[in-house]
């Protein structure tokens, strides 16, 4: 990924005055340096794709400095806004390990030797969230005799709740070119094309499309491009997909995802194949009147909470409450960022969505349904990006909402 | 030259300069801009030695060995005498002392890799140097 130094470029993101705004905050609350671990403070200070174990130590002023396994810091440096000697290796050497590098980079290079050090610590249903580790916490601590540790993730949280115009942009691109991905399944599914398809040939043949249109890619850790068909379908809301061929009669769900400029389109799309029974077009026009009525009703101003409950309320007017799961959206951000929303940790619930959360614009989340009938071996998933305005909501993806039949 | 020459001693110095200068051309060096310190820990006489080496645009500008505190450098290594020792006999590969923890290094290691070779012609050259440890 290029790196974008323009500010006029619609896709620039001032991460120099993102750094600006999470030291001024450190210095608000007397942290003297601070440790990132997480790919999302990577991805949200870097503006660059980090997938190996980093660290991100911010001084209280001036660039911060990245360190990442050695097989990737030439890549990095050559992507990322910062200069290149901010950008470190740690590797299987003597005085290079990572607690060694850092340690010695924060009490040799920054010249810190005792005060308050920011850290990252917590808990995700992401696995791949990047909290430090008690090893590493344990092994930092003892190599930097003299610091309090203060869990701080909460800053950089905080600070990359309202998306700037730049990483909107990116996503609004991201999100059509997933787009791209749903025309491709939707030609090779017509005229009788899925007879003979498994659902990871569906995926690839959206994949191929999406890379073609710019993603870079399918970022989703949980099976990349989400298939499922038939029973499946009812099964919830993680589908890797499987070799599993597509047939008549049964639902088909798609989730595809790609990846631009850090930013993460998500959109599901729905089909019956037919011939529909009725009992199936029922569910399936329950599930886009629910979807309508969530997406209606986002707006600056309003909580998870309250859509959620709107949205029970809704299904049960329909007679399908059992069939729908009690929460509309995750969170979303550049990539490592696609949990919870909000940041504030709830004592009651610590590291979950805050239901009590008051959208605000510029915000954006996943709107994320899933309905679920598994002892009729049918369900639903709708996920888009969606950007919380002053009276409503943006919806990127603009693929119709639906759920076609496809004889 | 067959008569030996006490390692890091100034004889030893010089001697190192001149061959250093005198093998390893800035193209050699890869028209680098460098330096180096390597401090010996547990030397024989008990002192902490070092041995500083400079490279400018290729050409190797300063050879230094001594006690005490070394000149600044871009890297630094650490390690026992001993482990060095080796080294410079050729009985021990630098990389591997430093993948083994037995030298430590301090300094830009995505910039290290990129000097791992040029580092590696100027252990060789120094080996040569017939020396007494």
């Amino acid at each position: 990924m290029p790196r974008i130094l323009d500010p006029q470029d619609k896709y620039y993101i001032d991460n120099p005055g993102r750094v600006r705004d999470i030291q001024k905050e450190m210095h608000k609350r007397g942290i003297d340096v601070y440790l990132g671990s997480r790919i999302r403070t990577m991805s949200f200070v870097l503006d660059t794709f980090c997938p190996w174990r980093s660290y991100l130590i911010i001084p209280p002023e001036g660039q911060p400095t990245y360190f990442t396994f050695v097989v990737d810091a030439l890549r990095v440096g050559d992507e990322t806004w910062l200069d290149s000697d901010r950008v470190r290796a740690y590797g299987p050497m003597g005085g290079m390990d990572q607690v060694s590098a850092i340690t010695d980079f924060i009490k040799d290079e920054l010249g810190i030797t005792r005060g308050r050090i920011g850290f990252e610590d917590g808990v995700s249903t992401y696995t791949a969230e990047g909290n430090l580790t008690h090893w590493e916490y344990t092994h930092f601590k003892d190599a930097l005799p003299g610091f309090e540790w203060v869990n701080s993730h909460d800053i950089i949280d905080a600070l990359s709740i309202i998306k700037d115009k730049g990483t909107i942009e990116r996503f609004r691109t991201a999100s059509l070119i997933v787009d791209e991905g749903h025309k491709a399944a939707r030609a090779a599914l017509e005229n009788a094309g899925y007879k003979g398809m498994t659902e990871t040939v569906i995926a690839g043949i959206a994949a191929l499309a999406m890379r073609k249109a710019g993603s870079v890619s399918e970022w989703n850790f949980a099976g990349l491009n989400e298939i499922s068909s038939g029973y499946r379908t009812g099964l919830g809301a993680c589908t890797p997909p499987t070799t599993k061929e597509i047939k008549a009669g049964e639902p088909l769900m798609l989730d595809f995802h790609a990846m631009f400029k850090l930013a993460l389109g998500d959109h599901s799309h729905n089909y019956l194949i037919g011939p529909a029974t009725k009992r199936q077009r029922w569910h399936a026009d329950n599930f886009v009147a629910i979807v309508q009525k969530v997406i209606d009703n986002y707006k600056a101003g309003t909580t998870p909470g309250t859509l959620a409950a709107l949205m029970m309320d809704f299904a049960e007017s329909r007679g399908c409450g059992d069939f729908i799961q009690p929460a509309c959206e995750h969170g979303i951000g550049l990539f490592g960022d696609e949990w919870r929303i909000g940041s504030v940790v709830n004592p009651d619930l610590p590291y979950w969505t805050d239901q009590d959360h008051v959208y605000s614009e510029n915000e954006m989340v996943v709107c994320a349904m899933q309905y679920a009938a598994p002892e009729e071996g049918i369900g639903f998933r709708y996920e888009n990006d969606i950007v919380i305005t002053k009276d409503g909501c943006e919806v990127l993806s603009k693929y119709p909402l639906g759920i076609e039949e496809i004889e | 030259m067959s008569e030996l020459i006490a390692y890091l001693s100034p004889a030893w110095r010089d001697e190192a300069l001149k061959r250093l200068q005198a093998e390893l051309t800035p193209e050699k060096m890869n028209n680098v801009t460098t330096s180096m310190s390597n401090i010996y820990k547990n030397c024989p006489g008990g002192e902490e030695m070092f041995l500083f080496v400079e490279c400018k645009d290729g050409k190797i500008t300063r050879v230094e060995t001594g006690a005490g505190e070394p000149p600044q450098a871009e890297f630094r290594i650490l390690g026992d005498y001993e482990t060095f020792a080796k080294i410079s006999r050729a009985e021990l590969g630098a990389q591997k002392a430093l993948m083994t923890g037995k030298l430590k290094l301090k300094g830009n290691l995505a910039r290290a890799l990129k000097l791992a070779s040029v580092s590696d012609r100027l252990n060789k050259v120094l080996a040569k140097i017939p020396a007494k440890y």
